[in-house]
């Protein structure tokens, strides 16, 4: 049966190749994305790109305590920098997309790269907290919504069939960097004093602007053929902004399944030391648990990158069963810590290739559900939605932790938020079908959806 | 008459009350306990004139109730052996007898001074100020804090409220603020020093001064970097593919239409 739906689908696209080419009106975008080549240099791109964000972001706890006998602050005052960074890297995607859409990928990118450089420079002559908040939280922060998600984007245009494994690649420069800054900010930190610090890092950040110039574009501008250039600027800010997604059932869906995986994933990386601690473990135990679950993070991204790209599940079966399996050992790692170092070690591993493995998938599903054209302002959106299962997920956390006394009751409601979000993705249209659906966007006659081949490579 | 009849019974009922509810509870080795040298100590609670049965009996420390001391059962006298004497061993422990109403006898245990620098070398850049944290993790916890700067051989006192040093002390730390940072003058040792009453300690804290210029030149050397790299980048791009660059669609179609032509080739002849 597939074998034939293949063929039929292969000559479906050849047919609507020729028609595109053969037709006098101006072809808005390249049909085919070009797997490989320059793709994987974007993908190399994005490695440099995750480091010199998250990685760097994970890393800077060794400036924390600088910061805190500095300025005579306490140890949450001085993490606000961070919430703040992070905040304003979702809350502004959505307009670093809608640039995006405007004026291409490229400068904006390069753009976000300056600012990042800029406030991390700015932070170095900071003589206040407040000033650390503006310059690394605000100013940074908002250069790496302008860098992240757009290069997420500009490496998914470039890719279909290996989009997964693309992904996977780049994303591993967070858990490589995070393991690569710690000694290396600890240096710097000695060598120059945190100012001479911080001025290193703007100039370390400020090579992102050269992964900005690496982005070729492959598509253009979104086309306004559309909508007519003279309409209002509501209704074109609108489309830039992919706003009529939010009136969409799928994307909706979508959006409440990453809210509620948001509130759960993160609350491993935040209480995974001290519940082994008050385990009983020693520090040693506990680091070496934590380095140990960095390594099959590393390890799941790529393997499920891998595996997903072989094709032999749709890409949102196997971002449902990888959610599944975190959310049930989470839900497992009280009960193991019970049964002792190994339990906890075992279970802890597992949680964290499950956690690796739904990285890259979160992000590749997305123009399954919302089609090519669309999925740059998605991403942007969508990064704004998911700011509201961390803010939701963080706290909470904490809360059940500080009533229950023990972090058995955040775990099992992060493992519990897992499982709701992977029992949500069953509810997109077209879950159970074994092919890839056409996406609500080329219902109104937009250009074909890539689809997932299913031959082999 | 009545009224007063009354009363006298009432307040004689209250001091009935209060008086037998006054356990008396001997603690070993006493009151106060002055580990010094030892390597462990046994606490110990004996009670008599209990308001009540006794039901059982646990130890608290700071008022956190220790685990594994709960004990049950009428034993009116119960032990706690600190095995390991630390700094961390000193604070308030209690002996709480579970009675109507509980019996509680509180004994200090008090170590010698507990010193310890927040950090063992500080680095400040010239002209900021530098910062330097001495804590204590101990019971009782400093009364006095004293600053010196080594010079030589020896150790000069530092004052408190100069232009160039500032002292800000609190029980559990003393931070040391140097202004105006010189490169030859402040470099060096400091030490800290605090005493609880059982004994002054020490600390030692070695502070580096760096140039405000030492981080420009690797600054200045990234920027460069980057600038070489971007251009590079560009015009790389620019000899490479100078048609992909001015003009947009045309050559990717070409492109696009051979590969599906080729494509639909294979298909064919696989199938």
């Amino acid at each position: 049966m597939r074998p034939m739906t293949t063929r039929w689908r292969e000559q479906k696209r050849s047919i609507s190749g020729l028609h595109a080419m053969t037709a006098k009106e101006p072809v808005k975008r390249q049909q085919q994305p070009p797997e490989g080549g320059w793709g994987w240099v974007v993908v190399g791109a994005l490695f440099v790109v995750s480091c010199l964000v998250y990685g760097l972001i994970r890393s800077l706890g060794v400036f924390f305590v600088e910061f805190v006998q500095y300025f005579g602050e306490t140890a949450q005052a001085v993490s606000w920098i961070t919430s703040i960074g992070l905040a304003m890297q979702q809350l502004f995607s959505p307009l670093a997309t809608a640039l995006c859409n405007m004026y291409g990928t490229r400068p904006i990118v390069m753009i976000g790269g300056l600012l990042s450089g800029l406030g991390f420079i700015l932070a170095s002559q900071a003589t206040s907290l407040t000033h650390l908040y503006l310059t690394m939280g605000l100013i940074s922060g908002i250069g790496w919504a302008f860098i992240f998600t757009p290069t997420v984007g500009a490496v998914m245009q470039y890719f279909t069939r290996r989009r997964s494994l693309a992904m996977a690649i780049g994303f591993t420069g967070v858990g490589l960097s995070s393991f690569a800054f710690s000694p290396l900010f600890q240096f710097l930190l000695e060598t120059y004093a945190w100012r001479g610090a911080l001025l290193i890092l703007g100039g370390m950040s400020l090579n992102m602007v050269a992964c900005g110039a690496l982005i070729r574009p492959v598509t253009f501008t979104k086309a306004m053929e559309k909508t007519v250039q003279n309409s209002s600027l509501l209704s074109r800010l609108s489309v830039y902004f992919e706003l009529p997604l939010l009136l969409q059932r799928p994307f909706l869906t979508y959006g409440a399944a990453i809210t509620f995986f948001n509130a759960g994933y993160f609350v491993p990386y935040v209480h995974l030391v001290a519940h082994s601690r008050t385990a009983g473990f020693s520090e040693y135990q506990s680091a070496f648990v934590i380095s140990a679950t960095g390594v099959t993070d590393i390890l799941g991204r790529v393997l499920s990158g891998w595996v997903s790209d072989l094709g032999r599940l749709r890409l949102v079966h196997m971002l449902c069963l990888w959610t599944l399996l975190l959310g049930l050992f989470l839900l497992a790692l009280p009960l193991g810590t019970m049964g002792g170092y190994a339990g906890l070690l075992t279970t802890s591993l597992a949680q964290g290739l499950c956690s690796g493995a739904m990285t890259p998938l979160v992000f590749a599903v997305v123009p399954e559900i919302v089609g090519m054209e669309r999925m740059l302002g998605a991403l942007g959106l969508l990064q704004l939605i998911e700011s509201i299962g961390g803010l939701l997920g963080a706290p909470l956390s904490g809360w059940l932790k500080d009533t229950t006394g023990s972090y058995s009751a955040s775990f099992a409601m992060a493992g519990g938020f897992l499982l709701l979000g992977s029992a949500v993705t069953t509810t997109l249209p077209g879950f159970c079908s074994c092919a890839v659906p056409k996406a609500h966007s080329d219902a109104e006659g937009g250009t074909p959806m890539t689809e997932e081949p299913k031959e082999k490579s | 008459m009545r009224l007063l009849w009354g009363f006298v019974t009432l307040s004689l009922c209250v001091y009935h009350t209060v008086a037998a509810t006054d356990p008396q509870i001997t603690a070993t080795p006493g009151d106060e306990v002055f580990p010094g040298n030892e390597t462990s100590v046994t606490l110990g609670c004996s009670i008599t004139d209990a308001p009540s049965p006794i039901k059982g009996s646990y130890w608290t420390k700071n008022g956190e109730k220790i685990k594994n001391t709960e004990t049950e059962g009428a034993d009116a006298t119960t032990e706690y052996s600190i095995d390991k004497i630390t700094n961390t061993a000193g604070g308030k422990y209690a002996c709480v007898f579970d009675t109507q109403p509980q019996s509680i006898k509180e004994i200090e245990v008090k170590t010698p001074t507990h010193v310890k620098p927040y950090k063992e070398s500080e680095h400040g850049n010239e002209n900021d100020k530098g910062v330097l944290t001495c804590v204590s993790h101990g019971y009782p916890l400093p009364l006095d804090w004293f600053w010196f700067k080594v010079t030589g051989d020896s150790e000069v006192a530092i004052i408190n409220g100069t232009e160039k040093y500032e002292i800000k002390s609190t029980p559990e730390r003393t931070i040391l603020y140097v202004k105006a940072l010189d490169m030859t003058a402040d470099m060096g040792d400091y030490v800290c020093k605090g005493d609880n009453g059982l004994g002054m300690a020490t600390g030692q804290i070695h502070l580096r001064v760096r140039s405000r210029l030492a981080a420009l030149w690797p600054f200045l050397g990234i920027v460069a970097e980057v600038i070489v790299l971007i251009a590079v980048i560009f015009i790389y791009e620019k000899k490479r593919k100078p048609d992909e660059v001015t003009d947009g669609s045309a050559p990717l179609k070409s492109n696009s239409a051979t590969n599906h032509k080729d494509k639909n080739v294979r298909q064919r002849n696989s199938n």
